[in-house]
């Protein structure tokens, strides 16, 4: 870039001007205030039509169908908004704690867990059906696939950190998560070799559902979001010193290892709930963050409410899109997404091709 | 090696094995308050490791760094990082921050993880993206910026911590001429209010222009003194194997030691 | 011996051409009945000059053929998944569709191996000079039509339909016990959660259209689609049908509470034996149906 004219340096230096506030700082899209806007208007107007998509079509007669609307329609919509926004918040810490623009929530072994989880309790569930009575298993079933894969991905992501002897080196970490992810995957499909009916299920939880959100799960998932997103905020600022660098970091005076732990178990909780409720959906999670930076400037407190916003508006889309598209059938909501974030993946690359 | 009061930082025989050898070999030295010291050396000589012992990044095999008067190791981090501030050689720096927010991360050792920034943080702030002429592009992402101009932001955010001690690692890279004028009057306008500022320079006629001139070549440092003193000056061409002369020049702003390289 | 009675003559010339007729007819009737063509679903034609004595099954459908077809004696050895009738438990078990055991399937010296079009092991096995039938029944029809060829194969086609009867017959007897009150009335047959229905255009559902009810799932939504669970709700089947752990956790669904059939107890919920004879397209269609029918006649009258 050209250096700035002598005159108006030598104005600069001499009277030391207000320096903009990040705030106002402008990106593609303008203020992150502005997208903020934008995002919460997309988000409300989504949940109106999740409200109307219903297995005959849209539908705006709420009168007749009020009872499918407040049992069904209306907390499985929440349920998506929810669930997007807390892996739209785990990949933008990703994102910033590995200083990897393509970083996912699913990176340090809590996918694999998660389904490793899901696998067990089905290939139980059908070993155990017999013993058990029918309802007690049907119970333990449900309330088990849940607590399975929440407990699931806690017990991968742990066993990263375990095998990478904490957070203090971000290579190391993320090493010791692909490790823990093969692993974890190796013994959940010797699981399914061994108890087949549990493959059904698990194809399921991998595909992605939100069929099944009753008020209960939008609980859960709404005191995730409220018990994770304002600690990640308060320690956004770590991933802002990380940009200068790892030494550099720690020369400011930040006990690195331990906030890093701190984030990685937010992350955990956050994941872990998403991917029990709504299965393992892919592509929110990187592609939410992603696109807010692209969008705007801002400093990671800003970055991670936003990206909770946006991952929640990705998955809403893709979950109306999911039952409107063939209704009364539905596609898995992890296709959707797929095609969503892929797609933005490929405009991405032929922009880059193309400079 | 006098502790007198404006010592700021001292070392003594710090020692550092990096693979089998002496990456640090017995080095001490002291840096007080109000000079601005140059450390020069051939590549690979231990410059930057020694920087790093010095800011606490590394931990030395032997020896001892104290931070006015304390050991190193005594001082809470964020004590000693308002302290002294150091400045990578590296251009590891990465993200889509805006370049004011990366200059404001100086003032995290004043105000800590969780607290609010204050007007004195947002001067300091000004005041340092001014003197490193960056004000302009205070809203642009860091990695939009070029070499030069995120040389000049994270010049600014070690600035901007105000600490008394300044431990700098090639500053001047990507710099072009004017520029590094501008920050080696920085670096002298700030040492002459009281800081010490220990910068590795890999240009020796820069160097020259210190205060004072320390002299490493494999882990050893060889020579400690002002330009002025002869046996630095001949300490300083041996250890660059004679490839350059150094010389007194008339400059219009008066004598002035130079390098001149044998050709 | 030198000179045979005029009477003897005449007997041996009387009887000698029909006895040579018979022997003849035996000789070549047996020759007919052991030399089988058949073609597989690959369209690959095998020539099995004797009906073999030894035969491994990797597909559990077939290997339930071959016992239904009374030639469970002659099974050498199955895949893992083979779980009946009780004696193919004892067989060697040499892997699933993905994974077989080809060096242990060579071991046992199989003259015919039957297998679905699917399976990963048919080249393998066809270059190590096996002869392999690819068969791969997926409704009604093409399980008749597999029935016919197995049998065919095993060199005795006509208990291929002597089996196809009984099945016959005891469909059309299950179908004569569904409760009157039943007949006509809409059924949903749940497969997977999510969830995956099984329609009209599936096996499962031709046999709930023999024993006359009505699927919620029509043909043109394809055999096992995934529905919103909103049409399962709309449609309010009469009767509920699924896997017993699948009904019992039913009601914890939202909005499901809301399911006439669940509040009346109208479900179907089959352990998981009499579950496999549900969606396995095989012979055991007449257990099928018999299980179906048995559930139904246990759910009473149900009111308009």
């Amino acid at each position: 870039m050209n250096q700035a004219h002598p005159a108006r340096k030598a104005a600069a230096a001499a009277a030391p001007a207000a320096v903009p506030q990040a705030g106002r700082a402008t990106g593609r899209f303008g203020t992150p205030l502005g997208l903020a806007a934008a995002l919460a208007a997309a988000a409300l107007l989504l949940l109106v039509l999740g409200l109307a998509a219903g297995s005959q079509g849209w539908s705006f007669a709420w009168g007749e169908d009020a009872e499918l609307i407040t049992a069904i329609r209306a907390p499985r919509s929440m349920g998506a908004l929810l669930a997007g926004a807390l892996l739209g918040l785990s990949g933008a810490i990703a994102q910033g704690l590995f200083r990897n623009p393509l970083a996912d929530p699913y990176l340090l072994g809590s996918a694999a867990g998660a389904g490793l989880g899901v696998v067990l309790v089905l290939a139980a569930g059908g070993l155990l059906g017999a013993s058990l009575g029918l309802a007690a298993t049907g119970a333990l079933l449900r309330l088990g696939l849940v607590g399975a894969a929440f407990g699931g991905a806690l017990v991968g992501m742990a066993l990263t950190l375990v095998l990478a002897r904490g957070a203090g080196r971000p290579m190391v970490l993320l090493l010791a998560g692909v490790v823990v992810g093969v692993l974890l995957t190796a013994l959940s499909d010797l699981v399914i070799l061994l108890s087949p009916e549990a493959l059904r299920g698990k194809q399921v939880f991998l595909l992605g559902t939100t069929s099944f959100f009753g008020w209960p799960s939008v609980a859960v998932l709404a005191a995730a979001v409220v018990l994770v997103l304002p600690l990640a905020m308060k320690l956004s600022r770590t991933l802002d010193a990380l940009v200068l660098g790892e030494a550099s970091a720690a020369s400011l005076g930040l006990p690195l290892p331990r906030l890093r732990l701190a984030l990685v178990a937010l992350m955990a909780l956050a994941t872990g709930t998403a991917v029990a409720q709504a299965g393992l959906v892919a592509f929110v999670g990187l592609v939410a963050p992603h696109l807010v930076r692209r969008l705007v400037v801002t400093r990671h407190g800003a970055l991670l409410a936003l990206s909770a916003l946006a991952g929640g508006v990705l998955l809403l889309a893709a979950d109306i899109a999911a039952r409107s598209m063939i209704a009364p059938q539905e596609l898995p909501v992890g296709v959707l997404t797929a095609v969503f974030g892929g797609g933005y993946l490929l405009l991405l690359l032929r922009q880059r091709l193309a400079r | 090696m006098k502790a007198d009061a404006t010592t700021l930082l001292q070392a003594g025989g710090l020692t550092l094995r990096l693979g089998g050898r002496r990456a640090v070999d017995a080095v001490s030295l002291d840096l007080r308050g109000g000079e601005w010291v140059a450390l020069v050396g051939p590549n690979g000589a231990g410059k930057s490791t020694l920087l790093q012992l010095l800011a606490g990044l590394r931990h030395a095999d032997g020896g001892s760094v104290r931070l006015a008067g304390r050991a190193l190791q005594a001082w809470p981090a964020r004590e000693r990082a308002q302290r002294l501030a150091w400045l990578s050689q590296q251009g590891e720096a990465d993200g889509d921050i805006a370049a004011a927010d990366v200059v404001r991360l100086g003032r995290l050792p004043r105000h800590g993880l969780f607290g609010a920034p204050d007007a004195s943080d947002e001067v300091a702030v000004a005041a340092a993206m001014a003197e490193t002429a960056s004000t302009e592009f205070a809203g642009r992402r860091l990695n939009e910026l070029s070499g030069g101009e995120r040389q000049r932001v994270l010049l600014a955010r070690a600035l901007a911590v105000g600490s008394p001690v300044l431990l700098l690692d090639e500053p001047t890279t990507h710099l072009d001429a004017p520029h590094q004028r501008a920050l080696l009057r920085s670096l002298v306008a700030r040492a002459r209010c009281g800081a010490a500022v220990l910068s590795v320079l890999h240009d020796v006629t820069l160097a020259l222009a210190a205060d004072r001139v320390l002299v490493m070549d494999q882990g050893r440092l060889v020579a400690d003194g002002a330009p002025a003193d002869a046996a630095l000056r001949a300490a300083l061409v041996a250890v660059f194997g004679a490839s350059f002369s150094v010389e007194c020049v008339n400059s219009p702003t008066g004598p002035r030691w130079v390098a001149l390289p044998a050709l | 011996m030198t000179d045979s009675s005029p009477a003897m003559k005449t007997i041996l010339r009387r009887f000698t051409a029909p006895a040579l007729l018979a022997l003849a007819l035996a000789g070549g009737g047996a020759v007919a009945a052991a030399a089988a063509q058949v073609t597989d679903d690959r369209g690959r034609t095998l020539m099995l000059p004797v009906p073999p004595q030894r035969i491994v099954s990797l597909l559990p459908s077939l290997t339930e053929m071959v016992c239904e077809l009374r030639a469970c004696g002659r099974l050498v050895g199955t895949d893992r998944f083979s779980n009946w009738p009780e004696a193919v438990r004892a067989l060697p078990k040499l892997g699933g569709l993905e994974d077989s055991q080809i060096e242990r399937i060579v071991a046992l010296k199989p003259d015919l191996v039957l297998t679905a079009v699917s399976a990963r092991a048919i080249e393998r096995l066809e270059a190590l000079g096996l002869p392999v039938l690819a068969l791969e029944p997926r409704n009604g029809v093409e399980t008749q039509r597999v029935i016919e060829r197995v049998a065919l194969a095993l060199g005795d086609p006509a208990a291929g339909a002597a089996l196809l009867a009984r099945i016959e017959s005891r469909i059309a007897a299950a179908a004569e016990r569904v409760p009157l009150a039943l007949r006509g009335r809409t059924v949903y047959f749940e497969v997977a959660a999510n969830p995956y229905a099984a329609g009209e255009a599936s096996f499962v559902g031709e046999l709930l259209a023999r024993l006359q009810l009505v699927n919620i799932v029509p043909a043109s939504m394809g055999p096992f689609p995934q529905l919103n669970p909103e049409f399962v709700l709309r449609a309010q089947p009469a009767v509920v049908m699924a896997t017993a752990t699948a009904v019992a956790e039913m009601p914890g669904r939202p909005g499901w509470k809301s399911l006439l059939a669940l509040q009346r107890g109208q479900v179907c919920g089959f352990a998981a034996g009499a579950y496999d004879t549900l969606v396995r397209p095989g012979p055991r269609l007449g257990d099928a149906a018999e299980v179906i029918a048995d559930c139904l006649l246990r759910l009473g009258t149900v009111p308009q």
